[in-house]
């Protein structure tokens, strides 16, 4: 069961439907979180959200707990939230993508996905990891063409993937594709 | 000609009646024989409640939510705001139904006439909220967000004649009048929310509007639609957000954009609209759906929950219709409802019109001021 977090956001029902064609899907907000399903879950999805990780404290302390143990996965403001635990800041950023569609590349050889690769994708986001970022296990795989800012992040040894983009957006081509891939790793 | 007499006839009357756009004309509903005004304690058991016959073209309720009810509905508490005290919702049983067509005529002489009307934020304090929500922006808080200004006079109308005169310049396919004993509202709504039959649901959000010209046609303004960034990235925005608020209710892999960001051309306008559809799940309520839609994304911001908290923090003054919904719930569970914007609303002698135009990063306040009196002048026009 993929248990999927919501933060209250606009997107989540999107993400649930995707992640709803691989895997039976349970989804709640963080305020209101259940046990129970957080045990039982086998992959924990952060959905997108308003604001800032340093706002979701509960989001990060299950994090941390449940790192290394399931597999993770963050969209958007997910995705900055893994990386906030993980001692990256997250920081405004000049030119704000707020229903964009934008391509990335694949810039990584440790990467599920094929250097090189392109991919068009959805994006909302006015905030972004900052960078210099060294973490062990955490790379970066995919960034934006045009502004190199980091689109993806892949930690294959403890299954810890994020996307600054949003693959459920209809904006990305392929989304089912990239969910797919990271579902079966 | 015989059924434009029957409208004049119940219009003289004082007899309330309220008339709504169809595909081919309009309907117009009356002769009520209940009447709902809903508030915090019975609107759930409204949108619970069974009805038996099912049959007749009149087995329906038919009137609207205002903004706070549906506020309500999803557990988003209002601050204090200054309040008329007009009611937060009200619905109608009709037992008469008639069809007219497009072109009614109503011929009415003493027409009522203003140039008075008073806006409730002027330009300074627009600047204010505008800058103040665009850093909300950069930080993330919200993606977009609709900032409502307000413009009222005293005024003593006909609503028949404001309709009429308001649906020959702009036949909006949403439209609708409610003519009572103590209030009347006149709307030129283009935007449906919800179209429900059996367990098929539709929602076709605009973001993207463009007044016609006489050198402007469909392919020229689809043109225009695309190559404008700021309405290309509020309609993408809405799309995955109503794309989002049908998933809450339909099944998975059900949802789907039929129609993704084609221009419609109506009398005055092009619109820029998408129509997303889905198929329900089992056992999903009437009641699921109006919490899942309503407020109507489009008219409100992204996401939905923080920018509508961002919004009523900001806001002093009651919406009372606007952004609310108007439309019918048949007795057999179909649904069909639009998002009250374009709309005046009387009440205690006094006529109040609001609009909303987008907060985006790269648009400017003064704009944006601007484009609120435009969305105004089309209705405030009406009182020359």
């Amino acid at each position: 069961m993929i248990y999927v977090i919501d933060h209250n956001d606009s997107f989540t029902h999107n993400v649930v439907h995707q992640f709803s064609l691989f895997d039976k899907v349970e989804c709640d907000n963080y305020n209101q979180l259940n046990k129970d399903k957080l045990k039982k879950a086998t992959v924990l999805v952060f959905s997108p959200g308003p604001g800032n990780p340093k706002n979701y404290p509960m989001t990060s302390k299950i994090y941390k707990k449940f790192k290394g143990q399931k597999k993770i996965i963050g969209i958007c403001l997910g995705f900055q939230q893994i990386l906030f635990c993980e001692g990256g800041k997250i920081i405004e950023q000049k030119k704000i993508y707020h229903g964009y569609q934008s391509t990335v590349k694949v810039v990584s050889d440790r990467s599920l996905f094929e250097i090189g690769k392109k991919f068009k994708v959805g994006r909302y986001h006015s905030l972004k990891l900052k960078e210099p970022f060294k973490r062990k296990n955490f790379d970066i795989t995919m960034r934006c063409l045009n502004s190199k800012v980091a689109m993806s992040f892949e930690n294959n040894n403890e299954k810890i993937y994020g996307f600054q983009f949003h693959p459920e957006s209809f904006l990305t081509i392929d989304g089912n594709l990239l969910i797919k891939k990271i579902l079966s790793a | 000609m015989n059924k434009i007499k029957k409208l004049t006839e119940i219009h003289n009357s004082g007899k309330p009646y309220i008339i709504y756009k169809s595909q081919k004309g309009f309907d117009l509903y009356t002769n009520f024989s209940k009447k709902i005004i809903l508030n915090n304690k019975n609107i759930k058991s409204f949108l619970n409640s069974r009805q038996k016959n099912k049959s007749n073209n009149t087995d329906l309720f038919i009137g609207f939510f205002g903004y706070e009810l549906l506020n309500y509905l999803i557990n988003i508490k209002l601050p204090k705001q200054k309040n008329i005290n007009f009611p937060k919702g009200i619905f109608y049983k009709p037992e008469t139904k008639i069809h007219l067509s497009d072109s009614f005529e109503y011929k009415f002489k003493n027409r009522f006439k203003s140039n008075n009307f008073k806006i409730n934020i002027d330009i300074n304090s627009y600047t204010k909220i505008f800058n103040k929500f665009k850093k909300k922006i950069k930080r993330g808080e919200t993606y977009q967000i609709k900032i409502c200004t307000k413009y009222k006079t005293k005024s003593k109308i006909n609503p028949l004649d404001f309709f009429c005169r308001l649906s020959k310049t702009n036949l909006a396919p949403e439209a609708f009048l409610i003519k009572d004993k103590d209030y009347s509202i006149i709307s030129c709504s283009p935007e449906n929310l919800i179209t429900k039959k059996g367990d098929h649901i539709s929602t076709k959000p605009i973001a993207g509007t463009l007044k016609k010209t006489r050198v402007l046609n469909k392919s020229k303004a689809l043109n225009y639609f695309r190559k404008n960034i700021k309405e290309t990235k509020e309609h993408n925005m809405i799309v995955d957000m109503e794309r989002n608020d049908l998933s809450r209710i339909c099944k998975v892999g059900s949802v789907k954009l039929s129609k993704q960001k084609i221009v419609e051309e109506y009398k005055d306008l092009f619109h820029y609209v998408s129509l997303i559809e889905g198929k329900l799940k089992k056992n999903i309520k009437n009641i699921d759906i109006i919490k899942a839609m309503m407020p109507g994304g489009s008219v409100i911001g992204c996401p939905k929950i923080n920018t509508l908290n961002l919004l009523n923090n900001q806001e002093k003054e009651n919406r009372n219709i606007y952004t609310g919904s108007f439309g019918y719930i048949k007795f057999n569970g179909d649904m069909r409802f639009n998002i009250i914007i374009r709309s005046i609303l009387n009440f205690k002698n006094i006529s109040e019109i609001s609009v909303a135009s987008g907060v985006v990063v790269d648009s400017n306040a003064k704009n944006e001021f601007n484009e609120n009196y435009i969305k105004a002048k089309a209705l405030i026009d009406l009182y020359k």
